[in-house]
């Protein structure tokens, strides 16, 4: 038996003793984080949502009250169709244009690293700033979106105070703080698709379309996958921006269920109710990661 | 091999790594026991307020002058950030909120009416009542108790442009008793448009927290939001719907800008009245330092407009002392004597504030410049309706001003007219106050 060999089928208790403790020292601290800051946490809002309170603590218990009147809150109905069209409107957007923008920059190109540090420096910038800065650029009355416009002979539009512009106008904001990343992603998930395959698609004449959508779709579809439920998350997280921006108006119009979650609990005072909507939230985003990773476990069986 | 050196203990005895270790966490636990805050026999007080910094400044020289005379105290003034309510529910949540509170009568009124403020009936001296409206009072005092005192107040008055009111042709009124009908001031916000070319006036609005100051409108029209007893929602009465529509047709008729009043917009009515953009504007004192900045000599002021009634916002702050403090009778005593009648003077002409005093005109403050724009605005505090303020300090108002600046959008963007408007805001507002 080689050392080699002798090394790789010694068992743990050959050696000197490992202290068995030792595992639990390592995982210690991240666990005791985990249990102040992530469980403890939805254990507290778990008890919460069955109370009804306008602060935080002693609150008064009411049953399934609160998830009572979520079926009848004609507002929370709102929050979930807005909630909805903007994850629609970011999640693919995003990705397409994060996609068209890896493929494009994954080219020897002058400027290529500029380029790539460009398009992902808004996923840096935090989501007050770009809220602050987009509202400048978007004011009606003073904005450098109208005066564009104006320039051009065009007339202003209304960018944020109609509630038909609103939603667009904030998904087209988050659209350009999400495509950076999602370029990086990709732009990672084509660097380590072999060569020699586009080469041989090349020679068997496929053309770059074809390639594109034949071979290089396909083989990043394990980072579509991760992408797309990431999207979801950050979508259905979407706080600060259309808070700064929008404030949910007009009217409602831009009003999403995270939104509603920080009404309730702040402007209502309504912790209890506040809580159930955060539950709902969580349970949307866990049914669609489940459906997503059943879906993927599906395609990849089939392949 | 090497070896490391072997710690020893003064006198040189050899220390084991168990005394060394437990020497060490007698240490560490010693140092962070020392920076505890146990107590230490100085009484310590924290005063929050928001991020004005002449109004930081002052605050610090009132409470130094109190530490003075209370030896064994201290005072440290701090800041209020970011999204009050969240900022004060979390700290009050984990014991830690400031013993001392500055705070908009809009926002008073949850926190007296669940318990997370202290009652300061007796810690005020009897006499400060006398010097006050009963407006005023009612902002801190229910039934239960007295659970802040208002220090100072500000309200809107109409700014105009001397050169739009020139070519208009018109002399603005310098006194409450001809301040413009809607009517009239309609027919001149008209004029104003076509003068500036672009809107014909602005509203002090700052975003949706704000909307409350909307109000003075129905109340100017003989309306209430939650009637006279300030607890019954009555945005569907007759009064309050003409509001509604007298406030829509500043829109339907391109009037002011939606991005000026509207939740999703950001426009103060200021910039645009900087800008050349409006010719009359609505707000409170406030506007005056950007407009001298900006305008000098080319603005003039003219009492809030006015119809069947008159009124104006209700804004300031009251200071109150919440149920974290360690020290709440201390903290009560601090508060009255910021509110004392030497110190008010003193707070408003630094800061250049109103004060809340009933006592006190603009020669008692001896503001530095535009003595006669204060008065103005002091006069016009006058005719703040005491229903209005039993409405925005009542126990309701922080969450039903969320409900009025949704239905204020649908109304004036054209989605909801005056009288659906007015109905399901009604509604709405039950909705909160029947919870």
């Amino acid at each position: 038996m080689s050392p080699r060999d002798e090394v790789l089928t010694r068992r743990p208790d050959d050696g000197a003793r490992q202290p068995r403790w030792a595992p639990y020292l390592f995982v210690g601290p991240a666990g005791l984080l985990f249990l102040a800051f992530s469980l403890l946490p939805i254990v507290i809002a778990i008890t919460l949502s069955f109370q009804d309170t306008a602060t935080l603590g002693d609150g008064e218990w009411v049953g399934a009250a609160n998830y009572e009147t979520m079926l009848g809150d004609p507002l929370l109905r709102t929050a979930l169709l807005n909630t909805l069209v903007f994850t629609v409107g970011t999640v693919p957007t995003a990705m397409a244009i994060g996609l068209a923008l890896a493929v494009a920059l994954n080219r020897p190109l002058p400027g290529r690293g500029l380029l790539r540090a460009l398009f992902f420096v808004p996923m840096i910038a935090a989501g007050v700033v770009v809220g602050v800065i987009m509202s400048w650029i978007f004011n009606p009355d003073y904005g450098v979106a109208n005066n564009a416009l104006a320039a051009l002979g065009l007339s202003g539009l209304p960018w944020l105070t109609s509630p038909n512009t609103a939603m667009f106008t904030l998904i087209a904001v988050v659209v350009w703080t999400r495509i950076g990343f999602c370029m990086v992603i990709y732009l990672g998930a084509l660097q380590s698709i072999p060569a020699e395959l586009r080469e041989a698609a090349a020679i068997d004449g496929a053309s770059g379309w074809q390639r594109l959508r034949r071979l290089t779709v396909p083989m990043l579809a394990p980072t579509t996958s991760i992408l797309l439920i990431l999207n979801v998350v950050f979508s259905l997280q979407s706080f600060d921006v259309i808070y700064v921006m929008t404030g949910g108006g007009p009217g409602f119009s831009t009003t999403v269920l995270i939104q509603y979650v920080f009404r309730s609990a702040f402007a209502d005072a309504r912790m209890g109710y506040a809580a159930a909507l955060g539950l709902l939230l969580v349970l949307i985003l866990l049914v669609f990661t489940l459906l997503r990773q059943r879906a993927t476990k599906r395609a990849e069986e089939l392949l | 091999m090497p070896t490391h050196p072997v710690p020893r203990a003064p006198g040189g005895r050899r220390l084991s790594r168990r005394t060394f270790l437990a020497v060490a966490g007698i240490s560490v636990a010693g140092a962070l026991a020392a920076c505890s805050g146990a107590p230490t026999g100085t009484k310590h007080l924290r005063l929050s307020s928001w991020n004005i910094p002449l109004d930081l400044e002052s605050y610090q020289v009132i409470a130094d002058e109190f530490v003075a005379a209370h030896p064994g105290t201290s005072v440290a003034v701090e800041v209020t950030t970011g999204q009050f309510h969240q900022w004060f529910i979390t700290r009050l949540a984990a014991d830690l909120a400031p013993d001392i509170i500055r705070i908009t009568p809009q926002q008073i009124g949850r926190y007296a009416a669940n318990g997370s403020l202290v009652d300061l009936t007796g810690a005020v001296p009897a006499e400060y009542q006398d010097d006050y409206s009963e407006p005023f009072w009612a902002i801190g005092a229910r039934e239960d108790g007295l659970y802040g005192v208002f220090q100072h107040t500000d309200n809107f008055i109409t700014y105009y442009d001397r050169r739009v009111v020139q070519q208009i042709g018109v002399t603005p009124p310098s006194s409450l008793a001809d301040a413009w009908h809607w009517d009239e001031f309609l027919e001149i916000a008209r004029e104003a448009r076509k003068v500036t070319g672009g809107y014909g006036f602005g509203y002090g609005w700052g975003g949706a927290e704000t909307a409350y100051r909307w109000l003075p409108i129905v109340y100017q029209n003989g309306g209430t939001f939650l009637g006279e007893d300030g607890e019954t929602p009555s945005m569907d009465s007759a009064e309050a719907v003409g509001a509604l529509d007298f406030g829509r047709r500043w829109y339907s008729e391109g009037l002011v800008s939606p991005a000026n009043m509207s939740k999703s917009g950001g426009t103060p009515g200021r910039d645009l009245f900087l800008t050349g953009q409006i010719g009359l504007l609505l707000d409170n004192p406030e506007s005056i330092a950007p407009l001298d900045e900006g305008l000098p000599d080319e603005w003039g002021t003219a009492p809030m407009i006015r119809n069947t009634g008159e009124a104006s916002d209700l804004g300031g702050n009251a200071l109150a002392v919440t149920k974290s403090s360690k020290h709440p009778e201390l903290a009560a005593e601090l508060v009255a004597y910021i509110t004392s009648r030497a110190n008010v003077v003193e707070f408003c002409k630094r800061g250049n504030w109103l004060p809340a005093r009933s006592s006190l005109d603009a020669a008692d403050i001896g503001y530095e410049r535009h003595a006669g724009t204060m008065q103005q605005f002091i006069d016009q505090a006058t005719t703040i309706p005491l229903s209005m303020v039993r409405a925005e300090s009542g126990q309701y108002f922080s969450s039903l001003n969320s409900v009025l600046a949704d239905y204020l959008d649908l109304c004036f963007l054209g989605e909801l007219s005056p009288a659906e408007c007015g109905t399901q805001m009604t509604e709405a507002m039950r909705s909160v106050t029947t919870r």
